[in-house]
């Protein structure tokens, strides 16, 4: 039985040109194409399914809305990655303001927990498989406080720099400092502590 | 270590110090155990989140992602579509407009009223302001103005000339009739 060679894929460009001339079948490709990433960026910073549901797909229908705008400088997919950042960030913000702040969650954004710590000096996470290596880093990222985890997540996996993030935020550079060192120190020390439930 | 210096070690890991500022952390690295195990701990920290971020799946079938996605964009168009038409009248408006147009026209004849009894009077205060230019083509007859401020009265006296040869009108334009 001979193979059937692989149809090559439309490259991500031309479908945004022929999306930006109106061809909404080109549109749903894109959209086919990179939902699970998009999804995954809005449940990493929502973690609840129905909001980042609903994120996400709010986030194709502003892409559609603001194609023309869309001039390549960035790859497609990271462009609506920031659109869907911004839509997860407003959302944040207004349950922030609707919910009383616990005096725990002040604590917490201030470092009091943190400055405690012990400093790590194994990699907690050494010896594990990719899969489950990002299971814990799912399950830890549950674990930190909105703002942060959302300066993690913009840091280590959007590579924005500090100043970008404190824009994006709307805070100053200084807090943007201080929850990436807390956010990174808490990851750390909640990895020890799944290493030594494996091991118990 | 203080919290400026500890985030001063984050920064300079993350290569956002300036030349100045990184050779001092440098510097604090070489002679402080504690600084050099954190910038460990900041950099396995770094390390395992590097390229391993959580994956999701859109917990839906394509085409009902992707339904509820392309009927908000066709809802969204019609609205943006409908906001640009012009907008109908409100209920209340058009309820009201059967009062207000009777209204209208009897503000209209007030209006007229008003402006033709202010002409009427400004004409009572000066006989000559409505005046007009007539040229008399006809060699038979003669016109003799009177005009008194005084009395507020214009005449003009028309006569035939064939009955009234020695009439001179330049004679009767002195100043005491024009006065």
């Amino acid at each position: 039985m001979s193979s059937q060679p692989e149809k090559p894929q439309v490259p991500d460009e031309t479908l945004v040109r022929r999306a930006q001339r109106g061809d909404m079948d080109a549109f749903e490709e894109l959209v086919a194409r990179h939902r699970d990433k998009i999804y995954a960026r809005a449940y990493s910073m929502m973690r609840n399914e129905d909001d980042a549901i609903d994120l996400s797909q709010e986030a194709w229908v502003k892409g559609w809305q603001r194609l023309k705008q869309f001039q390549g400088e960035s790859s497609f997919v990271t462009w609506m990655t920031r659109i869907v950042i911004n839509l997860c960030l407003d959302q944040l913000r207004k349950h922030k303001r609707q919910r009383a702040e616990s005096i725990e969650q002040l604590d917490e954004e201030l470092g009091g927990v943190e400055r405690q710590m012990p400093t790590v000096t194994v990699n907690p996470t050494a010896g594990l498989e990719r899969t489950e290596l990002r299971a814990r880093i799912d399950r830890a990222l549950g674990q930190l406080s909105y703002e942060h985890r959302t300066v993690l997540i913009l840091h280590e996996f959007e590579d924005l720099e500090y100043k970008e993030i404190a824009k994006r935020m709307q805070c100053s550079i200084g807090t943007v400092m201080s929850r990436l060192f807390y956010a990174r120190r808490k990851m750390a020390n909640l990895m020890v502590s799944y290493k030594r439930e494996e091991l118990s | 270590m203080n919290e400026d210096q500890l985030l001063q070690l984050q920064a300079w890991m993350d290569g956002e110090l300036p030349a100045e500022e990184a050779r001092r952390v440098e510097a604090l690295l070489r002679t402080s155990p504690e600084a050099e195990a954190l910038v460990s701990e900041l950099r396995v920290t770094k390390g395992f989140l590097a390229g391993n971020e959580p994956e999701a799946k859109v917990p839906e079938t394509r085409d009902f992602y992707w339904s509820k996605i392309r009927g908000e964009i066709e809802r969204s168009a019609a609205a943006e579509s409908a906001a640009s038409a012009p907008a109908p009248a409100p209920a209340w408006l058009l309820s009201w407009r059967r009062f207000l147009a009777p209204l209208s026209g009897l503000a209209m004849v007030a209006f007229l009223s008003v402006l033709s009894l202010n002409l009427y009077h400004r004409a009572e205060q000066d006989p000559m302001q409505h005046l007009v230019e007539v040229e008399n083509l006809d060699e038979t007859i003669g016109s003799i103005s009177y005009k008194s401020q005084s009395e507020n009265m214009f005449v003009v006296y028309l006569y035939n000339k064939d009955q009234n040869p020695d009439m001179d009108e330049d004679e009767l334009f002195d100043d005491q009739v024009l006065q």
